[in-house]
């Protein structure tokens, strides 16, 4: 019983009390005495006891003070989050359950540890961990802890849809060049048709403000021309909505004026010549005319917008819009496609048997999201890449035109790049024959009489991140 | 998806200590819960969060709003207000951060920086080399707030031209400032010129717009 001697001896010795050496034999039998045995040993034990109960409590102590962190959550979608338990700190707890998570569409799976389910409300919510550290007597009612859970809401169930004119009467409208939030058409164009849809963006719709995207397209009966433009109004600029607005019924307004002349029998000649590859130079003799003929009309649209905010006394930079226009007409021998472009906003050409995309313009885009330019900006016109604002084609027939603006292109096409390649076209055309998670579908036939609202229904597609205006024209 | 980079420079030297600090948390976490509710935010907007005092720290790296959590921000009770050196993390995480766009990739928008301060730059040197630097990342706003009466106005200015000031830094006057913050972020992320840059919406009484 060494132990027992050994406690007995330093407590004795620790209230100064010696044992003589004369004592020592009695000393012996005093600790084989079976009491103190028994005694020494409950000693032990309630000590071991009392620290033990002290390293527990420093224990639970440092783990109400640890910051435990639970991933935020999202309303309607699927939510899992695995607790990691292995870090300093909190290795010692036993066990832990949550009280109050189903109330928000949430379990806790004590055996793997994880928080899953369908978060159901939103907010910012504090839920009660409870929870058991090892070493503790069983029956031990559990710790509480109290963590911090937030809750998004569903991004979809934040938009609201406030429409621009709202309690507005018509002289409001007229003041602030009001325009309709969502407008769709559907026409026959030479012979051709056009189906086209303009609709405010969710950003707009959110604050009750105006759709800055506009477009506009025309047949010219006695040459057989037709215009199709499309512009979108820059959402920094406060009059932008009315800045597209002008920039696309000038360019309508300047072909009704200019395409009458004799010059365009010249151009029918020179492009028969250039098809049966006879004449010389007929390429650089169409870019002239191409160059001449649309430059005009886009500098006319400009004109036209500086001349407007002149009046208006606002600066020329409230009125920024992109610009996008294609002129065609069908020959014999095929269609003669012409386009310009300032912007972000592309114009796509599909072959009959959707085997070949042809890009018509490029794009003005920056470094950074949203920089780009715009009609209203004067340096354009003097820039060395002006002439390479135009496009020009010969194509025997085509299945689609199309006119787009970013609102489209941004949430189908992603970037640039993909606008050359065919397959993206081409999953975009199934896109829109109902290709797409709400399986809403375009059919786009001529005979089709509700082709336009089937657009303007498909433009409602859900795009997380693009919420600007969308306009899609297609020509087919 | 374009993401609009949103930084906070925030001063939490020794001045801050007691109820600023305690004032300034308050209305971070009031902006965020403003921020969370709504839709553009909610669907584009990526927060960082810098404080500077003697140390610099980057307390939440740049995180979309949707996994945002604000942490309790502190103070020590005293010490130098390194501004300088807060710009220069700044440079390099808005390098490293922000992605420019190009064919085959999605730019961000251009990022907005908000800084805080309540004093004046302790390593004024170093604030004064990093302004160049911090100009030339093309931020769509830069919005300089000096908060009481020794913060200064003239330093920031020469950072900034957008500096506003605050007379006090107690708790409604920083709510009001931090919801015009939230106002401001939802500017950031509409289409503009190549060049141009955010405007701001105009301010609530408690800030003096610094001119």
């Amino acid at each position: 019983m060494f132990e027992t001697k050994q406690y007995i001896e330093s407590l004795l010795h620790e209230n100064n009390i010696n044992v003589l050496s004369i004592r020592q034999k009695l000393f012996e039998e005093y600790v084989n005495d079976e009491f103190n045995i028994e005694a020494v040993k409950l000693i032990k034990e309630k000590q071991k006891i009392m620290m033990d109960k002290w390293l527990l409590k420093n224990k639970i102590e440092d783990i109400l003070a640890k910051q435990i962190i639970i991933p935020n959550a999202t309303v309607g979608k699927p939510y899992q989050a695995i607790l990691d338990f292995n870090q300093p700190d909190l290795q010692d707890i036993s066990g832990f359950e949550f009280e109050n998570l189903t109330q928000y569409g949430l379990n806790f799976d004590s055996e793997l540890k994880i928080i899953e389910g369908n978060p159901s409300q939103s907010g910012d919510f504090k839920v009660k961990m409870k929870f058991s550290v090892l070493g503790e007597e069983e029956n031990t009612e559990p710790h509480e802890k109290w963590l911090s859970l937030v809750i998004n809401a569903n991004p979809k169930s934040l938009w609201k849809n406030i429409a621009s004119d709202e309690g507005k009467d018509e002289d409001w409208k007229a003041n602030n060049f009001w325009k309709a939030d969502n407008v769709s058409d559907f026409q026959p164009i030479g012979d051709k048709h056009i189906v086209v849809a303009s609709k405010r963006g969710r950003s707009h719709a959110n604050v009750g403000s105006f759709r800055d995207d506009d477009f506009g397209f025309k047949h010219y009966e006695d040459n057989g021309w037709s215009v199709v433009c499309v512009a979108d109004g820059a959402g920094s600029a406060k009059l932008a909505r009315q800045g597209s607005k002008i920039a696309c019924d000038a360019v309508i307004e300047y072909f009704t004026a200019n395409l009458n002349d004799e010059n365009l029998t010249a151009f029918d000649e020179l492009l028969l010549d250039h098809h049966h590859k006879k004449g010389e130079d007929t390429q650089k003799k169409i870019s002239h005319f191409v160059y001449n003929n649309l430059s005009k009309a886009a500098f006319y649209a400009h004109h036209k917008i500086e001349e407007f905010a002149t009046k208006a006394e606002s600066s020329l930079k409230d009125f920024h819009s992109t610009l996008i226009f294609a002129l065609f007409k069908k020959y014999d021998f095929g269609y003669a496609i012409l386009t310009f472009g300032v912007g972000d906003c592309p114009i796509g050409l599909l072959n009959k048997d959707l085997t070949n995309i042809k890009l018509m313009n490029w794009l003005d885009v920056g470094e950074f999201g949203g920089g780009t330019r715009f009609i209203t900006m004067p340096e354009i016109f003097n820039s060395d890449k002006f002439s390479t604002r135009f496009g020009f084609t010969l194509i025997e027939d085509f299945s689609y035109l199309m006119l787009m603006t970013d609102g489209i292109y941004d949430a189908k096409f992603v970037v640039e790049a993909n606008l050359e390649k065919l397959e993206k076209w081409k999953d975009f055309v199934e896109d829109l024959q109902g290709d797409n998670e709400d399986k809403v579908a375009v059919s786009l036939d001529a005979s089709n009489n509700e082709i336009a609202n089937q657009l303007s229904t498909w433009m409602d597609f859900w795009s997380s991140g693009n919420h600007d205006d969308r306009t899609l024209a297609i020509i087919f | 998806m374009r993401r609009l980079p949103v930084y906070f420079l925030i001063d939490t030297s020794g001045s801050m200590y007691g109820e600023p600090i305690q004032a300034l948390n308050n209305a971070l976490s009031g902006m965020i819960n403003t921020l969370r509710a709504d839709a553009q935010a909610l669907d584009s907007l990526w927060l960082s969060m810098v404080t500077f005092d003697r140390e610099v720290k980057e307390i939440v790296s740049l995180t979309e709003l949707a996994s945002f959590q604000l942490p309790e921000i502190t103070c020590p009770q005293s010490g130098p207000t390194h501004t300088g050196q807060a710009l220069e993390m700044l440079y390099e995480k808005v390098q490293a951060d922000v992605i420019k766009g190009n064919p085959n990739q999605k730019g961000d928008w251009k990022p907005l920086l908000f800084l805080f301060t309540d004093g004046k730059p302790s390593d004024l040197q170093l604030y004064r080399e990093m302004i160049p630097k911090i100009k030339s990342l093309n931020f769509g706003a830069i919005v300089g707030c000096a908060a009481g009466h020794s913060a200064n106005d003239a330093l920031l200015k020469e950072l900034t031209p957008d500096v506003v000031h605050l007379d006090t830094a107690d708790s409604s006057t920083l709510k009001q400032f931090f919801k015009w913050v939230s106002e401001t972020i939802e500017q950031g992320n509409k289409s503009q010129g190549t060049g141009e840059s955010v405007a701001l919406p105009p301010p609530p009484n408690e800030i003096t717009v610094v001119i």
